[in-house]
């Protein structure tokens, strides 16, 4: 063995560590206090059940410690002659426990109400060479800060936990875990200094907080960049290194280093997340760097659980079961949704579906309000058909792999670390109780009560003053809290104050006067065993011997209480989880014969009355009259739209449906955010939205900074994964900003206050962009080079996409100035603009967007909410169009995204124009703007089957949607929400009466504290007219 | 003198004049709509009919109309519909003008106690949102206080008009309280705990009930006062404010949407013996029973709403007022106090309704008729109806449909200009376009 130390390397620091402190072959470095102790720590511990590991029993065996490690175990170990014994017949011994996952955060607690937290969370030992951002510390060990609460670890042991996986809890790139025993803290209790895991969690502060990110967004940016950057700063400290006359040195950086260093060794990036989605983001950022992906789970990942799976992570998997909602009136039934419903009712089942999907997972007390709790949870999830072996096996082995710990801990086996759990009965019968655990061969004792037990039938003679009396004393209760009373001959007297302590001495007294005492009488003395004996003091002083035999043990009476049943849930998980979700998803038929509608094609066939759709494959295969499908063709739909209107599926060219996070505002250019990353799947607005006929979207970045992040175009497929709702193919985009919104004052004083300094801050930014391209292109490839490579920019990569005509600029503005400001620009730096947003006075300056050639995608006839909109009029869309903008109108609301076909009305109305040219506003019009005409926005030959079925004109206010179909999949259907409303009905009376009747609601009544309101982000809409949304 | 006039009133639309709008002038003569079909809302439509009007006021409606007065003017409307004025029935027009611009916003007083404070006298008879929302037919506008929990009286408004008070048409229309949530808000912006919700809660309730008493204690020594000279009463401007709610002369409109707000309203109105409406009424639907029982009208806001619970039903908003009507509950629809530029889309809250259930006819009543009913201004609008205001419009079709547009609209028999700022700007820079040859 060496005895050098390895830095970093893992095997040979645990062996360092473990025999360093355990066997103390090495002198303390510590001088001490104190006399030199040295009591032999050798024992045999005989007699118990022994389980070395899951699945496996040996019955009444032996282990053998020596200084900390097992020496010897299994039914006919040698004992040696300097064992001290230690009988455990009765006991059952279980390898101890691994909490995968114990937290240690500096972090205070948050801040309530709107103001900023200002970082108050950041460590401030900062360092001349620490990451520019606060929250990057890849640098950081959990072990700097380290200071274990004894009460923290005597809770976890009397859970049977033992040694556990330490690790950071504040920022971004948190930093280093480590593995430490949970005995008494010493600088022995360290296992592993550097553990497995460099800590990721997408932490952000609040809107008004100054430091970057203060989104989500933002979080999931500058981790991607961190990786980047952790790459490039390895090669370029390598071409440095070789070439340093032909560089400059690079910047020194410890967070980098240290993330770079991690990679290399191939180690693994734990990921915290809160929800199922949560966990798809950190995959899908997995993917991207390649990365070993561990996640720190959330107990939703049942709602996802083959998609989690495809991910190949391992799981730290969190028991955290919801409390019951409370439903104790029918009026507050109504404020919890199903989705809450239906979780408490699963989600005690979700261990068991990983376990099923063959999901490697490990369990922790971690996220627990009560760690106590955990073994409860625990029960209730065997009780529900999770395996004993597989929980056992979620403690010890699996950890004991997973954190590198197997040669030392997992199970019980000759030479490993002597950390064991000693029990009464098998663990997971609730009656079972955990007595001791032995951490490093040492005992820690978990149950302390006196070794006798006053309870039971006593026969006890007591004389004071010359008499003698015999009474019958019963004494009951909790082992470490008696209670009893006196009885004698026809009278029965109850015992005051009784008490067993630790040392075995039992007092109690009564109230003489039944027995011609007037006063209390006092008992006192000690039990061994079946014997009790003491001394005592009457009323008067008088002295009082007393002693006692037990005539009969104590019996428990029978408890009332019927346990509840505990049954695996028998809902089945829909996608999304929730009311509306679907069980399975649309099918594609092979074949869609929609006949005799009145068709708008919004393309070169107009509106044909009485004709035919025909979608194959899901795209569309005919517009026309008298189309049929063989009866025969297996697969294929028909629809009688008889009286019906049928119309390409509705675009939305300006939406922030669906999105967990809106705006990165923490700087005014924070192009390297997109919204693909923070796509909420499961936003209930995409339902409604698919009920008003929307079938596309662009949902665009907030309107907090002049240049803000990247959009994404995405299709309604209501029940899909977020990767799955985008619209491969779309044309990328980004979304910049200009007026009120941008311009508007920061507490911590951003640049810029002004309309000059937008137009400036843009300026600057594509002129650093222009820089960076000569830059690449000067240098090549970069790696293997002469010189180092350039490093790789996030945000000025997507500037150069604009300026390589790659990314479509889609610009909030209201004013004409800042209109035409945007337009000069565009033309200085020769990029394309998608759109205009909102540009409600772009009927001021449509000449001058049209000669850029740029959409407008505008409001109706919303005008009067803020300043910048005070000439805003209705008939800005159709004068622009006029005048040969290509105009669309959107919705930036969740709400008005429902009844865009009525908005195209508006132009019918103000234009005023035909029916059919308005239509265009929401259908090809923005198709065009969002450069997917080819694909949408018409029902032509070729097109993507994305179409409404209407029951009157759709320009009508009268008539409403029925059914929306996308790639020949019908996503919306009104018959079928009637029948999901009748269900829904059902589930929520079935599961209510479950809550009511689980017993559980009673102490949750009126209160709501540290009950999670929901899930993360759900159902809020978003809008750039109410401003930024505080 | 007899004129007959065939307007063509669509040119109204397109070139109209590009001038500030002028308050009209008092109705100078009768004047006839004839040939039109005309909708009076309280009875069968009435085709190819006829409506004369003199000095503001109905003086004959249906089939022909004979023995006109000298000097009438007749208009002869073949083709088009004469409906009644429509009515904003819960809103912050005149109070309001740019909603992010603090200084235009003038519906919220300081404090939580403000039953003194008076929307008429705030009314802004030149606020450019005026012109804009009558020109779509929305011609009368009840404008309500909304701060705090009293938050004063509010006034229903005539959509034309050189003051405040040439434009009222009547104050106070009722006191209005806004009913404390009564749980936590679940809101991602919301980090209230329930324990603080219900702390908040019980905090208003006991405000509500001390100020009531005062005000009843004030009511009590005023009766007395009035009877005897001798009783000397200090006046509180206050409680003073609230002797019509009192006598039950007006109602409480009482702002509560979630159903334990409107149960606990229902409660404390019983208790306290007003006269109540509930506006908002998002959850009215769902004890309409009680609601009828105690003939406690909503006004409905606001149709074009999402559901607030995540599990409900996509239509749920939609719906309301179907169920409040199949329910024999007294209501209408309006867009809310939410701000005041968008009321001109009022109808378009019926329709909407009608699309997802609720009649037509009840649709078009719940925007006109209905309002009238709930603020007590039925006997002068809401239906065309002798006796009743000439407060009315021409139209081309259906008001509740988007598509449909409003020709010429008369508040009290008073022609009104049917420009606003909107087409002056369209025709301003249609101008523009002219000038550089894009448009002709």
């Amino acid at each position: 063995m060496k005895k050098t130390r390895l830095p970093l390397s893992a095997y040979s620091l645990i062996f360092f560590c473990f025999f360093a402190t355990v066997k103390g072959q090495v002198k303390p470095v510590d001088p001490g206090q104190t006399i030199h102790h040295k009591t032999p720590k050798v024992f045999v511990l005989k007699g118990a059940t022994i389980i070395p590991e899951p699945g496996k029993v040996i019955e009444s065996g032996e282990i053998v410690i020596r200084d900390g490690l097992i020496e010897s175990i299994g039914k006919s170990a040698k004992i040696p002659g300097d064992a001290f014994e230690v009988n455990l017949s009765g006991k059952t011994i279980y390898s101890g426990f691994i909490e995968s996952y114990l937290e240690r955060s500096d972090k205070k607690p948050p801040v309530t109400g709107r103001r900023s937290q200002q970082n108050q969370d950041e460590k401030t030992t900062t360092t001349a060479t620490s990451h520019w951002n606060p929250k990057v510390k890849p640098d950081f060990s959990v072990l700097e800060q380290y200071d274990f609460p004894e009460k923290e670890g005597k809770t976890l042991r009397s859970l049977g936990f033992t040694s556990a996986h330490l690790v950071p809890g504040s920022g971004i790139f948190r930093g280093q875990s480590a593995l430490i025993h949970l005995g008494n803290w010493s600088p022995g209790s360290v296992i592993k200094e550097a553990g497995p895991v460099q800590a990721i969690g997408f932490e952000y502060g609040t809107w008004s907080d100054p430091t970057y990110p203060n989104s989500l967004l933002g979080a999931v940016a500058l981790t991607r960049q961190t990786f980047y950057d952790a790459k490039w700063y390895k090669e370029a400290w390598e071409t440095y290194g070789r070439f340093p006359e032909t560089n400059d040195q690079p910047e020194e950086d410890r967070g980098l280093a240290a993330l770079s260093t991690h990679l290399e060794n191939k180690g693994a990036i734990l990921f915290m997340t809160d929800e199922e989605l949560g966990s798809l983001r950190a995959g899908k950022i997995g993917k991207e760097f390649d990365l070993n992906v561990w996640l720190k789970g959330n107990g939703y990942e049942y709602r996802r659980l083959n998609d989690i799976k495809a991910l190949d992570s391992f799981v730290i998997l969190p028991i955290n079961f919801p409390k019951a909602p409370d439903v104790s009136t029918w009026e507050t039934a109504l404020q919890i949704t199903s989705e809450e419903l239906r979780h408490w009712d699963m989600a005690p089942d979700n261990a068991n579906k990983l376990a099923k999907a063959k999901i490697p997972f490990v369990l922790t007390t971690s996220e627990l309000e009560d760690k106590k709790t955990f073994r409860n949870n625990l029960l209730k999830m065997i009780k529900r058909g999770f395996s004993k072996d597989e929980a056992l096996a979620s403690v010890t082995t699996t950890p004991a792999k997973r954190l590198g710990l197997s040669e030392v801990l997992g199970t019980l086996k000759k030479g490993k670390i002597a950390n064991l759990v000693v029990t009464d009965g098998d663990y997971f019968d609730k009656k079972s109780r955990v007595e001791s655990v032995w951490i490093e061969g040492i005992k820690y004792p978990v149950i302390t009560e006196p070794k006798a037990d006053a309870r039971g039938t006593w026969t006890m003679q007591w004389r004071y003053d010359g008499e003698v009396r015999i009474d019958s004393l019963k004494i009951t209760g909790e082992r470490t809290k008696p209670q009893g009373k006196l009885a004698g001959h026809k009278m029965t007297i109850p015992l005051k104050s009784v008490t067993l302590s630790s040392n075995n001495m039992f007092n109690f007294a009564i109230q003489g006067d039944t027995l011609g005492m007037d006063g209390i009488i006092q008992f006192s003395g000690s039990i061994k065993e079946d014997y009790a004996e003491g001394q005592g003091r009457t009323p008067t002083g008088g002295t009082l011997s007393w002693f006692a035999r037990r005539a009969a043990p104590y019996e428990k009476e029978k408890e009332e209480k019927t346990e509840t049943q505990e049954k695996t849930s028998k809902l089945v998980v829909r996608y999304p989880e929730g009311a509306f979700g679907f069980e399975k998803m649309p099918s594609q038929p092979e074949l869609i014969l929609v006949k005799n509608a009145t068709i708008w094609t919004m393309g070169p066939q107009g509106v044909m009355e009485n004709s035919d759709l025909l979608i194959k494959d899901g795209k569309i295969w005919k517009v026309g009259k008298n189309l049929s499908i063989s009866p025969k063709a297996k697969n294929s739909v028909i629809i009688d739209a008889q009286g019906k209107h049928v119309t390409p599926g509705i675009i939305d060219c300006h939406s922030h449906t669906a999105g967990f996070s809106i705006n990165e505002g923490a700087q005014s250019v924070t192009a390297e955010v997109r919204i693909q990353d923070v796509i909420n799947s499961d936003d209930i607005n995409v339902y409604r939205q698919l009920a008003g006929g929307l079938t596309t979207a662009n949902v665009l970045h907030g309107s907090a900074n002049p240049i803000g992040g990247q959009n994404a175009v995405i299709k309604l497929r209501w029940g899909s994964a977020p990767d799955q709702l985008l619209f491969k193919g779309a044309p990328q985009g980004i979304k910049f900003a200009l007026g009120e919104n941008v311009k508007r004052e920061r507490s911590w004083g951003r640049y810029p206050e002004t309309r000059m300094g937008v137009e400036q801050v843009i300026r600057d930014a594509f002129t650093a962009a222009a820089e960076y391209k000569t830059k690449q292109a000067s240098r090549g490839g970069g790696k293997g080079g002469k010189l180092i490579p350039v490093r790789r920019d996030l945000e000025l990569d997507a500037l150069v996409e604009i300026l390589n005509g790659k990314r479509l600029v889609h610009s909030h503005s209201y004013r004409q100035d800042e209109i035409l400001m945007l337009a000069r620009v565009s033309q200085d730096f020769n990029f394309r603009i998608g759109t205009f947003q909102h540009v409600l006075e772009g009927y001021k300056v449509a000449e001058a967007i049209a000669e850029v050639g740029a959409g407008a995608s505008t409001f109706s006839d919303w005008w009067a909410y803020k300043y910048e909109v005070i000439d805003a009029i209705p008939y800005n869309g159709p004068l622009m169009e006029k005048v040969g903008v290509v105009v669309s109108y959107n919705s930036d609301s969740s709400e008005l995204a429902r009844r865009l076909n009525t908005e195209a009305a508006k132009a019918a109305k103000y234009g005023p124009m035909s029916k059919e040219d308005a239509f265009r506003f929401v259908t090809i019009n923005p198709a065009i703007q969002l450069g997917i005409d080819n694909r949408v926005g018409s029902l032509e030959t070729g097109k993507d089957g994305d179409f409404v079925i209407w029951n009157g004109d759709p320009m009508s206010m009268y008539t409403a949607c029925e059914q929306t179909w996308i790639d020949g999949k019908k996503y919306f259907d009104l018959t079928r929400d009637r029948e999901m409303r009748a269900k829904r009905k059902e589930e929520r009376n079935a599961l209510i009466q479950k809550v009511l009747s689980s017993g559980e609601n009673k102490m949750e009544k009126g209160s709501n504290k540290g009950r999670r309101m929901r899930r993360p982000g759900e159902a809020e809409s978003y809008s750039c007219v109410e401003g930024e949304l505080k | 003198m007899r004129r007959t006039i065939t307007t063509l009133l669509l040119a109204v639309i397109t070139v109209s004049i590009a001038s500030d709008q002028v308050p009209a002038p008092p109705q100078t003569h009768p004047i006839l709509l004839m040939n039109a079909t005309i909708h009076p809302v309280s009875a069968d439509e009435i085709q190819r009919g006829a409506i004369l009007f003199e000095k503001g006021i109905i003086t004959a409606i249906g089939r022909r109309v004979t023995n006109l007065p000298d000097n009438t003017e007749t208009i002869d409307l073949l083709g088009k519909h004469v409906y009644p004025g429509m009515i904003a029935a819960a809103s912050v027009i005149g109070l309001t003008e740019i909603g992010a611009v603090a200084v235009t916003r003038d519906f919220s007083e300081r404090g939580e106690v403000n039953p003194n404070v008076r929307a008429e006298v705030a009314y802004h008879p030149d606020s450019e949102i005026i012109p804009v929302t009558r020109s779509n037919g929305v011609l009368l506008a009840h404008s309500c206080p909304t701060g705090g929990l009293i938050s004063g009286t509010s006034a229903v408004m005539m959509l034309d008009g050189w003051t405040w008070e040439t434009s009222t048409l009547k104050a106070p229309a009722g006191l209005h309280i806004n009913w404390p949530n009564m749980g936590a808000v679940r809101s991602r912006y919301s980090r209230i705990t329930e324990e603080e919700a219900v702390k908040r809660r019980e905090k208003a309730l006991k405000k509500l009930d001390v100020v009531f008493e005062e005000a009843r204690r004030y009511f009590v020594a005023k009766e007395a006062a009035d009877k005897s000279g001798k009783i000397k009463l200090n006046t509180d401007l206050r409680w003073e404010a609230m002797l019509p709610v009192l006598r039950g002369e007006v109602p409480v409109f009482m702002h509560a949407s979630e159903v334990r707000q409107i149960e606990s309203a229902v409660e404390w109105a019983n208790r306290q013996n007003v006269k109540m409406v509930i506006v908002g009424g998002y959850d009215a639907w769902r004890v309409a029973d009680l609601l009828k029982k105690y003939e406690i009208p909503v006004i409905y806001e606001t149709v074009n709403s999402l559901p607030r619970r995540r599990w409900e039903d996509f239509d749920t908003p939609f719906t309301g007022p179907a169920k409040l009507h199949e329910a024999g509950v007294q209501y209408c629809i309006s867009m809310g106090t939410g701000g005041a530029s968008n009321h001109r889309n009022t109808p378009y809250e019926a329709s909407k309704a009608a699309s997802y259930g609720l009649p037509k006819n009840e649709a078009l009543k719940s925007v006109t008729l209905y309002a009238a009913e709930i603020l007590g201004i039925a006997d002068k609008v809401g239906s065309l109806e002798k006796g009743k205001d000439a407060t009315l419009m021409i139209t081309d079709g259906d008001p509740l449909e988007i598509t449909t547009q409003v020709e010429q609209v008369y508040i009290q028999g008073k022609k009104i200009d049917m420009s606003d700022r909107h087409k002056v700007l369209y025709d301003k820079y249609k101008e523009k376009y002219r000038q550089l040859g894009k448009i002709k």
